[in-house]
């Protein structure tokens, strides 16, 4: 205890600094905990509040005879322990968000039935009072877009209405673009106008609650097909809990392996400093254990002594460390509920705490005791020799005779080979902030410079515009698309589903020629499909299932069961790596297209709204939808976007915090091992300045080296480690463009910045007098 | 007429003590002369080792000041004082001071090259210096810790002389050395003496003292007396009995 008292009196600086590194790790490693243990639970919680459904299928049909037909199915399926058929309208709709638009398949409740469904029940978050009008799911209202008292104007098919928001709802199976569907919930009387327009098919949506949740994705799949395959003009959009529960969170993924990459980085930096300080201190102290040794101390007691004061330290400083991260979390919250959508309550979580306390002082303390080890080998007479039988007379590098270094570089470069756990210590934290500096760059090249290879890995293919058609008026459409000089390309691509029979229900994706797609990066191996027997399936279910290239397998859809041969792998996470690819005369070998939606590519200078308007009036009710695919791929993207820039800019300020500290304990503990050395070249003749240019310019080979062979080997492995953290979306490969110009920049930068701390922290020489650091005073 | 290197006026210095102030040097008159060997002398406390780093620039005076030749050292900066160092003095330490993580030939070029770029001519008068002061070539790679006291000492001194300095600066340079040891040391300073360096050197030890040609006593920080003795011859008893009476009158 005195012993531990006396160290910590004498090195106050390295032991504060020590904390913060040890509060940022707890800081870091509380939140991931937070995020990883409790925040997707919370979906969970929020499903079993509302009793939420397993399984949502929704149909644009609402006969007596389609219901009865999916009631008797689900009494007798004994997986189904509860479902409700509610009238609802169900449609593509879309509205200004976010600077962008939604568009999404729309579900329209009427309040009192969307409030008292005895399965997947609405609740009104916030109620803005109106008698009149529309509650959103509450992720529109979450950044401020959107408030209650504002109107908005909601297409639906060809009609544009315009509502009130009375306020927001939850809804756990259809709260948030990313649920597959949207719901939407109009007052009694905006519903029953809605009704008595007739403009819009009435139609159903079945809410299933199973035994076992864990079959919804099959339930799902069977539920669908068998529809389809009874009422194939049916259209029908279904999600399953399995879907929903992993979509509402890719920011918190996202979000979480970031969070835990950087606790894992902060706390192996912590524990390296921890035990360079250790091993700094016994050669320091080397004298001071030998007179301890010498009056009676054990070694296993002054080993102790330096696990107490350690541990001390991390308990002292991971304590308000999990206190910040509660403190922190609110806002982490906020950015992400405006993708989960649903409310959080921020609360104490024991396990979290406990598992974070334990691992920090645990990690510590086992570091201290092998690093403290080796005060047991210390004999109290070579102690009291300043550990003089332990000199190793290493090789003289850079001899001053011989070297063309100029004389501060040389002495430098002296001091830098002598130091090797110094240099160890930088190569570490240099090689893992290089590794989050290139991590950085590639999230401002491809999300927040340019959102187009992000959203190309995320959505798959996008457009100018896309034109959803009749079948029937297909030809003279493409017909005028291609008198039209506007239009620089136009082709089919149609999002359909099928079923891999045995397996689950896909995302089909359909078109006429895949080398006429914008997106070429969809299929990762092998080739998209050419032929009518062939099928790309998603990489990430290929692979759960064993499927390779070559392979043939069973697809389905309405109800016709047909072979194909696997030519690919595709990735596209819009449907969590669930999705195929197919040619139109591949698909229509089991079922046909009802409509076809068709990508367009415009000339730069036209407006896209004004060009879908022209194109609406003239193909009038053959047209059945028109997206303006960049407004709502901006919409959607831009909370990834704010995720992402915030995330970017913590990451640096944490480097630069982290490179500080790391530099600190470095420098303080050459001042005070160098005194002398300094005390003798002043004495000399050598200035302040020269020093400490000395003493920053020791640092920085190893920098230097580090960062440089951090930044290739990181530019190299970014990707795949991309893609790992991404691989719960359905991401395997990621080929996005790693930014050499910033990378290089940031890399010079990060090395000045090194070198700018180290002259800093070197400033402390100056205070002295030769004479003074003669003495070791 | 003797060239007059180091001139101080009114030098005092003051270190506070437990919130007392302790006047170390009161208002010292000094000239001290090109191609003497200057010893000062004095008890312990007296203010030998403050006056010797005070002259040299390694320490700033409280009150007062130092010339050399045309410049007052007093009023530079601590920049200002380390260059002063490194073009005209030279310093041998009691506890040697060679820094432990180079070798011996790096030691003393660590300094040389501080004021001289040919490093050609530099290593070549290291190696005059090395054989001067009987530091065997073998040895030149070595790293201090690898040395005895003596040899230690030797290389102290050739890293003082490596720039040919104005004023080689001693403090006690035999103070942690035997005495078979200890007379090597003081014959290297004195051949370089007899060469024409310039030396101050602080000690208490007689023997030591009877190599320089000018005695100075401090006590209580004030210079009481001082004695010429003239060139050092070896055992002149006549040299020997005038220091020894003069630092009788002292009260040594």
């Amino acid at each position: 205890m005195l012993i531990a008292r006396a160290n910590f009196r004498r090195a106050r600086g390295q032991t504060t600094a020590i904390a913060l590194l040890v509060l940022l790790a707890a800081l870091m490693l509380n939140l991931w905990l937070m995020l990883s243990m409790d925040y997707k639970q919370n979906f969970d919680r929020y499903h079993h509040k509302l009793n939420g459904e397993h399984v949502t299928l929704a149909l644009n049909d609402s006969r007596e005879e389609v219901r009865e037909f999916i009631s008797e199915l689900l009494k007798k399926d004994e997986r189904v322990e509860e479902y409700c058929l509610d009238d609802s309208f169900f449609m593509v709709g879309s509205f200004a968000y976010h600077k962008g638009e939604v568009n999404t398949e729309l579900i329209i409740l009427d309040k009192e039935t969307a409030l008292n469904r005895p399965v997947g029940t609405i609740e009104i978050v916030e109620d803005g009072g109106g008698e009149s009008g529309v509650y959103l799911p509450m992720l529109y209202g979450s950044d401020d877009s959107l408030s209650a008292g504002e109107t908005i104007e909601l297409t639906v098919g060809n009609q544009i209405k315009t509502y009130k928001v009375c306020g927001f709802l939850n809804s756990v199976m259809a709260g948030s673009h990313n649920c597959a569907m949207s719901a939407l919930v109009l007052t009694e009387d905006q519903y029953k106008e809605l009704e008595g327009e007739g403009g819009l098919l009435k139609s159903t949506l079945v809410s299933v609650r199973l035994h076992d949740k864990r079959e919804s994705q099959e339930f799902e799949a069977d539920l669908k097909e068998t529809v389809s395959a009874r009422y194939p003009e049916i259209r029908a959009q279904s999600n399953s809990y399995e879907l929903v529960s992993s979509s509402r969170y890719i920011s918190q993924m996202i979000c979480s392996g970031i969070v835990s990459a950087m606790a894992f980085l902060v706390t192996m930096i912590a524990l390296v400093v921890i035990a360079s300080n250790v091993i700094n201190y016994i050669q320091e102290n080397m004298k001071n254990l030998g007179a301890l040794k010498a009056v009676g101390y054990e070694s296993r007691q002054i080993i102790g002594a330096l696990l107490f004061q350690f541990s001390g330290i991390t308990l002292a400083a991971a304590l308000p460390g999990i206190g910040f991260s509660y403190c922190l979390f609110p806002a982490v919250n906020g950015m992400m509920i405006s993708q989960t959508g649903i409310p959080y309550a921020v609360h104490f979580l024991p396990v979290p705490f406990l598992v974070t306390i334990s691992s920090i002082v645990g990690s510590v303390s086992v570091t201290v005791w092998l690093s403290a080890r080796r005060i047991r080998k210390i004999e109290p007479i070579t102690a009291l020799r300043e550990g003089i039988l332990t000199h190793n007379f290493r090789k003289n590098r850079i001899p001053l005779e011989r070297t063309r270094f100029p004389l501060n570089g040389a002495l430098a470069l002296k001091t830098t080979f002598s130091g090797v756990k110094q240099n160890v210590t930088v190569c570490i934290t240099m090689l893992v902030l290089s590794l989050v500096l290139v991590f950085s760059g590639l999230m401002v090249e491809n999300m927040i410079a340019d959102m187009t290879p992000f959203i190309h890995m995320i959505v798959g293919e996008t457009a100018d515009s896309c034109i959803n058609v009749r079948v029937e008026a297909e030809e003279e459409f493409l017909r005028r698309m291609k008198a039209d000089e506007r239009v620089e390309k136009v082709y089919l691509f149609n999002t359909m589903d099928a079923l891999h029979v045995g397996g689950i229900g896909l995302m089909a994706s359909v078109t006429d020629d895949f080398s006429d797609i914008n997106n070429q990066d969809m299929c990762v191996e092998g080739r998209y499909p050419k032929y009518d027997n062939e099928v790309a399936i998603a990489v990430k279910y290929a692979r759960e299932r064993g499927l390779d290239i070559g392979d043939e397998i069973t697809m389905a859809a309405e109800g016709k069961e047909v072979k194909y041969l696997i030519c690919g792998y595709s990735q596209i996470s819009n449907n969590l790596g669930r999705d195929c690819m197919f040619t139109r005369k591949g698909y229509e070998r089991m079922g046909t297209l009802q409509n076809a939606s068709y990508y367009i590519n415009l000339a730069d200078e036209v407006e896209v709204e004004t060009f879908q308007e022209e194109t609406g009036e003239w193909l009038g009710e053959d047209m059945n939808a028109a997206i303006n695919i960049l407004d709502v791929v901006e919409g959607a993207g831009r909370v990834y976007v704010s995720l992402m820039t915030v995330i970017v800019i913590a990451i640096l300020i944490l480097s630069g915090a982290v490179i500080l500290f790391v530099l600190y304990l470095l420098v303080r503990s050459m001042l005070a091992r160098k005194k002398r050395d300094y005390g003798i070249l002043k004495a000399l003749g050598f200035t302040t300045g020269q020093i400490i240019l000395q003493t920053a310019l020791s640092f920085m080979p190893a920098v230097v080296l580090s960062a440089a062979v951090g930044l290739a080997v990181s530019t190299q492995v970014i990707n795949p480690l991309t893609a790992l953290f991404l691989q719960g979306i359905g991401i395997v490969k990621c080929t996005f463009r790693v930014p050499l110009g910033f990378t290089v920049v940031s890399g010079v930068c990060l090395c000045l910045l090194a070198f700018g701390i180290a002259c800093l922290l070197s400033l402390k020489i100056r205070k002295i007098v030769p004479k003074e650091l003669l003495n070791g005073e | 007429m003797k060239e007059v290197l180091l001139k101080t006026k009114n030098l005092s210095k003051s270190f506070s003590n437990g919130g007392m102030l302790q006047h170390v040097l009161r208002n010292i008159d000094l000239e001290l002369y090109r191609g003497d060997f200057t010893v000062i002398m004095g008890a312990s406390g007296a203010g030998k080792s403050t006056l010797l780093y005070a002259l040299s620039g390694m320490d700033t005076p409280t009150l007062g000041t130092i010339t050399f030749g045309d410049e007052t050292l007093s009023e530079r900066s601590s920049d200002g004082l380390a260059v002063f160092r490194r073009r005209h003095c030279g310093f041998v330490f009691q506890q040697v001071y060679l820094i432990d993580g180079m070798s011996v030939m790096d030691n003393v070029l660590a300094a040389g090259l501080l004021v001289n770029r040919d490093r050609q001519a530099l290593v070549k008068r290291a190696k005059e210096l090395f054989l001067k002061v009987d530091i065997p070539e073998e040895t030149w790679g070595k790293f201090p810790s690898q040395l005895s006291g003596g040899e230690a000492q030797r290389v102290g001194i050739v890293r003082a002389l490596i720039n040919s300095p104005d004023i080689l600066f001693a403090d006690e340079p035999t103070g942690a050395l035997n005495s078979r040891t200890g007379l090597d040391v003081l014959d290297t300073l004195t051949t370089f003496h007899e060469q024409g360096q310039s030396v101050v050197m602080v000690t208490h030890d007689m023997r030591s003292a009877r190599r320089g040609n000018r005695i100075l006593y401090l006590k209580d920080g004030v210079v009481l007396g001082e004695c010429d003795l003239g060139p050092y011859v070896s055992g002149d008893e006549g040299r020997h009995r005038k220091l020894k009476n003069f630092l009788g009158e002292m009260g040594w």
